[in-house]
């Protein structure tokens, strides 16, 4: 029960970095790139290559499967044989994407390549050789391998290296609580939440919701000193569903009165997720999509034209960065486009897809985006849907609210703070 | 770092040797960062062991874990150079800082050289009794790659006694390595065809392990979780508090420990005894499963195909939850697939209308292979629920009006099958579009429909000619059904179409290229000279109504399945051993151990060959109804006690019935519904299986898809025709 190892992909398919595969012979991760080059050469669309792909191996009684995921300009992939579940791999793959993303920020294979010894002392920190992950916790990961720091570069230009690396911490991993530092500073105690809710729709041609879900999660960013010991209780938990939670929440308590206990790790984590289910039986599954979309669309031979309205159904917000996607269809080849208040519209040959871009939209606001498009294909076929995206700052579907926050263990007042945000991925069917 | 991507310079080893042995540690740490760059990069940098050695011995941890890096790459290729670091590697073990300590032992038990691993076994033995519990989860691990390399070694220097110990642990990391190195060395163990139980959880240890199991990482958790699924409990009671103790972790924010503990609790319900609490269970188990399709589609993916395996064991799982799988239009087409099948599944008289319109929509996508399958899945609900047959047709025959008509006669041919003579009245709409239909299967359905309602069609001849004009152009799933159309119809009108049938017989067995179609030709050739009533009594013999199988897999596989949520084995839906072999054993260990293996593997070779060839045999003749498995495979039966050991192998014999072929070519789960519609006709008809084997196999592996839905009418009135010849 464990992955064979990791390897990282540039956008051509070559590795960049690769984990050890001591037990393996040579050419096992080889294989392995060739099969997934192979499978996305040969996909017409690279998104629609199964995620796990069976590989043929050397030795007749073990063939194995590559797991592969998407990161930016990037792709990990995860060789596994024997009966490994996939879902180990991939949810590997996710902690190690977010271990670098935590210490470099953006991520690409430049990136990689240029702090590649720090990436190797992770990826041997984070995934034994026997393919048992090790230290995932950024908490405990920052203790033994020291993120890239411009006080790192500037020693080592001075050529002082030896005050830069000697542990501030000579015994890692005292902590009894593995997700939390010991001894952790601060002169202000401050905690976050930050509620990210996002809609999921699928709007049907009437403009009634086929499908909606609200997906929401709640991020926190910790800077509290000592061990302390949390209760957050909130005003209207019940709304609250199929909730998953960071390991240090303690369940019971949770399942007892609804209440979250924990002693949060330092830093920034992920305290939950949740689905927002509205609590009336009837307006099941209806979270009112905040903006309505009128289109017509006239497809002709070669092309066709289009008239698209969007209207904010919010009286009081404004959604941000608006974005509605269409896809014209294979061979779609030109598209040429007015729009109301000098919103922007690209069509990107690459994609064939039609993009309209509103970076505010005022509450009850109208906006419209007319249009034709050329095709090389006789009968044009654009896609049946819209994808529309948005942001609504400081605004939550599920209206969650703190009610309190209490600390224990540690004789300071914190300072709270809590935010929301809410996006949409809305499909509109015309 | 320029080493990296620059063009290789003329004796850029050379100078980095210098640069290695240089007085300025700053100049010889970039020198170590540029070795590993080259190295990475498959330059070979294995010239420079000697110089990198030297700088195995600092204080600076970074630059140590940077020569390890280099040790580990060529430790294989150079195991005499390595042998002079095993000096510092010792020294490092005794290091009064932990991590050196840790990464000391971890990369002795990583080199895999012979040399290395007689000094292994004292720092390991005082590691594993460390009092840094980092050190000690390190040293756990270490005792699982050494069982590798040498088991023999690990048992004499009593590691696994130690192990075992170490599950009592205070330190619940430790508690959980321990157990995930103790899961591997019983891996290992059971692949070496060793007879005793390394890992054996009593119920202390289960105790132990359950407490562990709230205060580990994800990952602690996945093992820990895995090894009660192995646990083997005494009673129901037991049971129950696996479950109860388990079911706390459906919430974990890692989707590979909330798969593993759906395993756990699908193994271990079994033997609870409570009805409420069994439930109770699976209503806590619905959202967990929700939630994971709110991840990237890769693991929406994995928890589909998962979802779906449950959902053939517990229908009423997410019976309200049909809405979530609803397909969106830029979704991968791996993921739509599963959630239609998925939605199908879900399909009730509630939600019929709600699936329908979804449907229908999906049926004007642009992805020809999916608008394929959604119409399929119309015909499939319409197999389904009988109330809503009449809305199905309904929405096909718009579909039909529409200009995306590619399968609609397939879904229609589903329908006629299970509701004979009820929707007659859509056959004038579909002959109507005749001249549109260019897809193999879609001609071969609506041929089909032609024949089997001859009678009841006016010009059935004139169409048929149609077809028998252009015999030679067809492909051959058409040209079959041509075939048994135009016989159905002399049957049926034997005054009109005597010249059809002269020539098309004439034609299949003269001028076509396809055995399968020439032999059916002779077949009905010989029969309808020989004896018409005969002839008649087989071809157009009463077919039974097909249903849609609530199964894709057999009921015992489906068990054995579930014991494997959450692994490879319930994502291809197919048993660990026709994908994995009996066990995994790595190249150094094959080496080594070649001579005293090599019987072994060459019998266990053997014995899995026999159970394909038990398999395919057992599907020459499947009998098909589930009671007479038993007996019916001696090849097979004499592997069976070789594998034992292996309980799904034993499966595979005791008649999944999984053709080989259709291990190839669904294991991605391409049509995997429509294969079982062939089986209802199977358990009525004793030589079903056999038809559908000698239609399958001449095929090459990319068409039974093709074939598998056309197939149930004509290929059962192929084997009714060999019937007639006896």
């Amino acid at each position: 029960m464990a992955i064979d190892g990791l390897i990282i992909l540039d956008s051509a398919g070559r590795p960049i970095i690769q984990s050890g595969f001591h037990s393996v012979p040579p050419a096992y991760p080889i294989l392995h790139i060739d099969a997934l080059n192979n499978a996305l050469s040969a996909a017409s669309r690279p998104d629609d290559v199964d995620p796990v792909l069976s590989v043929p191996s050397l030795t007749i009684d073990a063939p194995s499967a590559c797991c592969h995921a998407k990161v930016a300009d990037m792709r990990l992939l995860c060789p596994i044989s024997g009966d490994v579940d996939p879902l180990y791999a991939f949810a590997f793959m996710q902690t190690f994407v977010d271990i670098l993303r935590d210490y470099f920020g953006q991520l690409s294979a430049e990136t990689l390549k240029e702090n590649f010894d720090v990436v190797y002392q992770l990826l041997e920190e984070t995934l034994d050789s026997g393919g048992h992950p090790l230290t995932t916790s950024p908490n405990a990961l920052r203790d033994i391998v020291l993120p890239p720091s411009l006080l790192n570069k500037v020693l080592s230009v001075a050529g002082v290296s030896g005050l830069a690396t000697p542990l501030s911490n000579s015994q890692p991993f005292a902590s009894p609580i593995p997700w939390r530092k010991a001894g952790v500073r601060y002169n202000n105690n401050e905690i976050y939440f930050d509620v990210a809710e996002t809609l999921e729709a699928i709007i049907n041609k009437n403009g009634t919701p086929a499908a909606s879900n609200v997906w929401g999660r709640i991020e926190s960013n910790c800077k509290l000193s000592g061990t302390p010991d949390l209760l957050l209780t909130f005003s209207n938990f019940q709304s609250l569903t199929d909730c998953s939670f960071h390991p240090c929440i303690r369940l019971q308590r949770w399942a007892r009165d609804k209440t979250l206990s924990f002693v949060p790790p330092d830093g920034h984590f992920k305290l939950m997720e949740y689905r927002y289910a509205p609590a009336s039986a009837s307006t099941m599954h209806q979270v009112a999509v905040p903006f309505s979309l009128r289109s017509s669309i006239q497809l002709q031979e070669h092309g066709g034209s289009f008239d698209v309205t969007l209207s904010s159904r919010l009286t009081t917000r404004a959604m941000d960065s608006v974005t509605i996607e269409l896809f014209l269809g294979e061979g779609a080849s030109g598209a040429s486009c007015i729009s109301s208040h000098n919103a922007s519209w690209s069509f990107d040959l690459r994609t064939l897809t039609l993009k309209w871009e509103l970076k505010n939209v005022q509450p009850s606001g109208n906006y419209t985006l007319r249009g034709t498009f050329t095709s090389t294909t006789q009968i044009p076929r654009p896609s049946r849907a819209f994808r529309v995206r948005f942001d609504i700052m400081q605004h939550t579907f599920s209206a969650l609210k703190i009610d309190q926050l209490k600390l224990a263990g540690e004789m300071y007042k914190p300072y709270k703070g809590m935010r929301g945000r809410s996006a949409g991925d809305i499909e509109w069917r015309w | 770092m320029s080493g990296l991507r620059g063009p290789p310079r003329k004796g850029e080893n050379f100078e980095l040797s210098a640069d290695l042995n240089s007085e300025y540690r700053e100049k010889r740490k970039d020198a170590i960062k540029k070795v590993i760059a080259n190295m990475t990069v498959q330059k070979d940098v294995s010239g420079l062991f000697p110089d990198v050695l030297k700088n195995m011995q600092t204080d600076d941890l970074e630059q140590k874990k940077l020569v390890y890096l280099y040790l580990m790459n060529y430790a294989k290729t150079q195991p005499e150079l390595v042998i002079l670091a095993v000096n510092t590697f010792v020294k490092d073990t005794d290091d009064p800082n932990p991590l050196v300590r840790a990464l000391a032992i971890r990369t002795m038990g990583c080199l895999r050289a012979e040399k290395i691993i007689d000094y292994l076994c004292d720092p390991l033995q005082k590691c594993l009794r460390d009092d840094n519990p980092y050190v000690r989860k390190t040293a756990a691990l270490c005792v699982a790659k050494l069982y590798d390399l040498k088991p023999e070694l690990v048992i004499e220097n009593g590691f696994l006694e130690t192990l075992q110990e170490m599950i009592a642990d205070s330190n619940p990391m430790v508690v959980s390595n321990t157990v995930a190195a103790l899961s591997d060395i019983h891996t290992a163990a059971v692949a070496a065809g060793t007879t005793s139980d390394h890992f054996h959880i009593t119920s202390v240890i289960l105790n132990k392990l359950l407490v562990a199991l709230n205060e580990c990482s994800e990952w602690g958790r996945v093992a820990i979780l895995n090894a009660l699924a192995r646990y083997e409990t005494q009673d129901a009671q037991e049971s129950e508090h696996i479950c109860e103790r388990v079911v706390p972790q459906f919430q974990h924010a890692n989707a590979s420990v909330v798969l593993a503990a759906v395993k756990v609790i699908m193994i271990h319900m079994r033997s609870v005894r409570q009805d409420n609490l069994t439930k109770t269970f699976i209503r806590k188990m619905a959202p967990p499963l929700v939630t994971l399709l709110s991840n990237p589609p890769e693991v929406q993916w994995v928890a589909l195909r998962n979802i779906n395996l449950l959902l053939q064991k517990r229908p009423d799982l997410l019976s309200n939850e049909m809405r979530v799988f609803f397909c969106k239009y830029n979704d991968p087409l791996y993921v739509k697939v599963e959630k239609l099948d998925i939605m199908v599944r879900l399909a009730g008289e509630s939600n019929v209308d709600a699936l329908l319109s979804e449907l229908k929509e999906y049926a004007s996508e642009v992805d020809v292979d999916f608008v394929r399958r959604s119409i399929k899945a119309i015909g499939q609900t319409a197999i389904k629920i009988d109330e809503a047959a009449e809305r199905c047709v309904n929405v096909l025959l718009e579909l039909i009006g529409t200009r995306v008509s590619y399968v609609v006669q397939e879904a229609v041919v589903d329908i006629f099958r299970k509701y004979p003579s009820t929707y007659e009245g859509v056959i004038p709409t579909l002959c109507a579009n005749l001249d549109e239909l260019d897809e193999p299967e879609a001609k071969a359905s609506l041929i089909w429909i032609i024949g089997e309602y001859a009678n009841k069609i006016d010009n059935a001849d004139e169409l048929l000619a149609i077809f028998v004009d252009t015999f030679t152009e067809e492909s051959y799933p058409v040209q079959l059904q041509t075939l048994t159309a135009v016989v159905k119809l002399f049957l049926q009108k034997p005054d009109s179409s005597q010249g059809l049938v002269q020539r098309v017989l004439n034609t299949a067995t003269k001028d076509c290229d396809s055995p399968d179609v020439r032999d059916r030709a002779y077949i009905y050739w010989r029969l309808l000279s020989t004896d018409p009533g005969a002839a008649k009594a087989v071809v157009l013999s009463q077919r039974p109504p097909i249903s849609l199988p609530r199964t894709t897999v057999s009921p015992q596989l489906l068990e054995e399945l579930l014991g494997e949520v959450s692994s490879l084995a319930s994502v291809y839906h197919k048993p660990a051993e026709t994908f994995v072999g009996p066990g995994r054993i790595g190249i150094d260990s094959l080496q080594r151990k070649a001579s005293e293996i090599a019987d072994e593997r060459v019998a266990a070779q053997k014995a899995l060959q026999t159970v394909a060839q038990g398999q395919q045999a057992e599907n020459l003749l499947d009998f098909a109804d589930d009671g007479a498995e038993g007996g019916q495979q001696p090849s097979g039966l004499a592997a069976t006690t070789v594998l034992a050991q292996t309980p799904a192998a034993a499966n595979i014999l005791a008649g999944t019935s999984s053709n080989p072929l259709d291990d190839l070519v669904s294991i991605f789960g391409s049509a995997n519904m429509s294969v079982p519609t062939v089986q209802p006709g199977q358990s009525a008809n004793p030589l079903a299986g056999f038809s559908f084997n000698t239609a399958a196999s001449p095929m090459p592996p990319a068409t039974p898809s093709v074939l598998q839905a056309a197939s149930p009418p004509t290929q059962q009135s192929q084997q009714e025709d060999l019937l007639g010849l006896f």
